[in-house]
């Protein structure tokens, strides 16, 4: 058969261009809602646009014809078979609200990676911790900073305020800002390092248990051990747990990349895993306000044993939030998985 | 998601799906060029805006510089983010740079992105940066048949490029009122017996493509394929072929072609 393209052309470019303002009009509205009407002109016409392209797909006839019509019938399928979020799915506050309890619940459902993530650490504070025990000298291989290896020194400055930050206000503010960001950069780092199988991640924890554990145990050799733990704990306590976090995330996703084929609700897990980030940002937030604000002031101002009791309380509060709040997990409470997906 | 109902197959650079309907298409995937030039400008975007920003805020703050600063950095990150994120996610897949590029994102399945596979490609960009001037990014691009960076991969979406094509308008020969091909009814007959469904095609497409060819390529094919009909189809009469370019030659055998019957028997 003959095809002439250009009477083709002739006779369907109405309904082509009548595709292609409904797609237009579509396109343009934020919720992608289809009226009834819509949906049936719309699978009407697609249909056609679909044959017409069939009918020019062989041969290397009429390439720019093909072209559009495949641009066409793209845009038309987008829209026909994309199921769009409800409009109150984005626009209600209450659901944003939901991060603060789906926040504790996506940890409780994930906690093995939590664990993995606090083990890889843990690991890491021994090997840190028992070198500098055995081989003081390690500290200058262990330790980059200049400012961690003299503890002495440094104690002496943060006491007498001759830090490195001034503590007004002003300086605190900006100086807590440089913190989340700094903090929460290396969180979400090591849980898009992911993707690396998890092996990224794992490294990023240990080096950081490493450091953790050559500081503490070599200001407690120095005989420094309170000033440390009230130094480091009130942001310590959400800073650290926070980091753990990541690297939870981080496991997370080298497991949902691992056995991707087998899992079927791709788009729920990385829901859960954009919950993680989002929580541990946010108490990134309150450890970097309480790092500038309060952590760096010392004995005379602040009594160490108050410091450390508040970092205390505030791990108290933190346990209580991340295992207690939002709903029980049990296995019959999964949650349900939403019926466009599949 | 969707991969049970539809199956995807990529070539170098173009995604095809093959609908449930047993329509295939194909989306050419954008390369990295054009993506870093989008990337460029929407970096320039956000800077300007916190810049812009910053100044309001520095005048604000202007008795407390500090929690200027403070504001000033938290913001900065923030709309770093959110940015590319809420953009791609509401705005169908495109950001400002995006949209002046003609890129669009879209799921790795020929479907609009969601919203949660925006925020996880843009915030997967810490890793696709690392360790400076997006060399993962890079090389996951180069080394991936859909193109796709970490971020891309693991939110399973791929950047395609769209530039806008009109509907392809009549063809210059198809206006043509008087075909001197006409005149001579029995060797136009011939012609009109004679030629296969492909050299039909044939000719027609060499001339479609008239402004794709080199003015040298374009004048050996169309005498070439002047000469073959005038020699092994139909002869028409010296005297008229000597009047004609090959490209009218081709024109007028093609209108003779594809011309509709019953039209053409009433002109005759």
């Amino acid at each position: 058969m003959i095809l002439d393209v250009e009477r083709f052309q002739a006779q369907a470019r109405p309904r082509w261009r009548d595709l292609e303002s409904l797609l237009a009009s579509l396109e343009s509205r934020p919720d992608r809602r289809l009226q009834p009407a819509e949906a049936e002109r719309l699978q009407d016409l697609y249909a056609k646009a679909a044959a017409d392209l069939n009918r020019v797909t062989h041969g290397s006839l009429a390439h720019e014809l093909r072209q559009y019509l495949e641009r066409l019938v793209a845009r038309a399928y987008a829209e026909l078979y994309y199921s769009p979020p409800t409009r109150s799915e984005i626009w209600q506050p209450r659901r944003w609200l939901r991060i603060f309890t789906a926040f504790p619940e996506t940890f409780r459902r994930h906690f093995r990676y939590f664990a993995l993530a606090m083990l890889v650490t843990l690991l890491g504070c021994a090997l840190g911790g028992l070198a500098v025990h055995y081989d003081p000298a390690s500290v200058d291989v262990l330790l980059p900073a200049d400012y961690l290896r003299d503890p002495g020194q440094r104690v002496h400055e943060e006491e007498q305020g001759q830090g490195r930050h001034r503590n007004t206000a002003q300086n605190e503010a900006a100086f807590s800002a440089q913190l989340i960001r700094h903090n929460i950069e290396v969180a979400l780092v090591a849980a898009a390092l992911g993707v690396t199988f998890g092996i990224g991640t794992a490294l990023l924890l240990f080096e950081n248990g490493v450091l953790l554990g050559a500081v503490a145990v070599h200001y407690t050799q120095r005989g420094f051990g309170l000033f440390m733990t009230a130094w480091l704990l009130p942001h310590g306590v959400f800073e650290i747990p926070s980091i753990l976090i990541a690297g939870q995330a981080g496991f997370y996703l080298a497991r949902l990349l691992l056995h991707r084929r087998e899992d079927r609700n791709v788009r729920q897990a990385m829901r859960e895993w954009l919950v993680l980030v989002a929580g541990l940002a946010m108490m990134l937030v309150w450890a970097g306000l309480m790092e500038a604000f309060f952590s760096q002031h010392h004995a005379p101002v602040l009594p160490y044993g108050f410091k450390v009791a508040i970092a205390a309380a505030e791990l108290v509060l933190l346990t209580i939030y991340l295992l207690l709040i939002g709903r029980r997990e049990s296995s019959e409470t999964r949650p349900a998985v939403p019926s466009v997906n599949k | 998601m969707t991969d049970t109902s539809s199956s995807r197959a990529s070539t170098s650079a173009e995604l095809t799906i093959v609908t449930p309907e047993g329509v295939l298409f194909r989306l050419p995937l954008a390369g990295p060029p054009s993506r870093f030039y989008a990337m460029l400008l929407d970096t320039a975007i956000v800077l300007g805006t916190v810049n812009g920003l910053g100044y309001l805020v520095h005048l604000i703050f202007s008795k407390a510089p500090g929690f200027g600063l403070m504001v000033t950095t938290l913001a900065e990150f923030a709309i770093g983010f959110a940015y590319s994120a809420l953009l791609e996610g509401f705005w169908n897949g495109q950001t400002i740079g995006k949209r002046l590029f003609h890129l669009r994102v879209i799921d790795q399945d020929g479907l609009p992105l969601r919203i949660e596979q925006a925020w996880v490609r843009n915030l997967m960009r810490v890793f696709d940066a690392l360790p400076l001037a997006y060399l993962v990014g890079g090389l996951s691009v180069l080394s991936n048949s859909l193109m796709q960076r970490f971020g891309d991969r693991v939110a399973g979406t791929l950047v395609i490029r769209q530039t806008p094509i009109a509907v392809p308008e009549d063809e210059f020969w198809m206006q043509q009122k008087y075909n001197s091909f006409t005149e001579y009814p029995a060797i136009a007959m011939k012609l009109r017996r004679a030629a296969t469904p492909e050299l039909a095609t044939l000719i027609q497409d060499a001339l479609r493509r008239r402004r794709e060819l080199a003015p040298y390529v374009r004048r050996e094919i169309y005498r070439e394929l002047a000469k073959y009909l005038q020699t092994e189809v139909s002869p028409f009469p010296d005297e008229l072929v000597e009047r004609l370019s090959d490209e009218q030659y081709l024109i007028n055998a093609s209108d003779i072609l594809f011309r509709d019957q019953r039209a053409w028997r009433l002109q005759l």
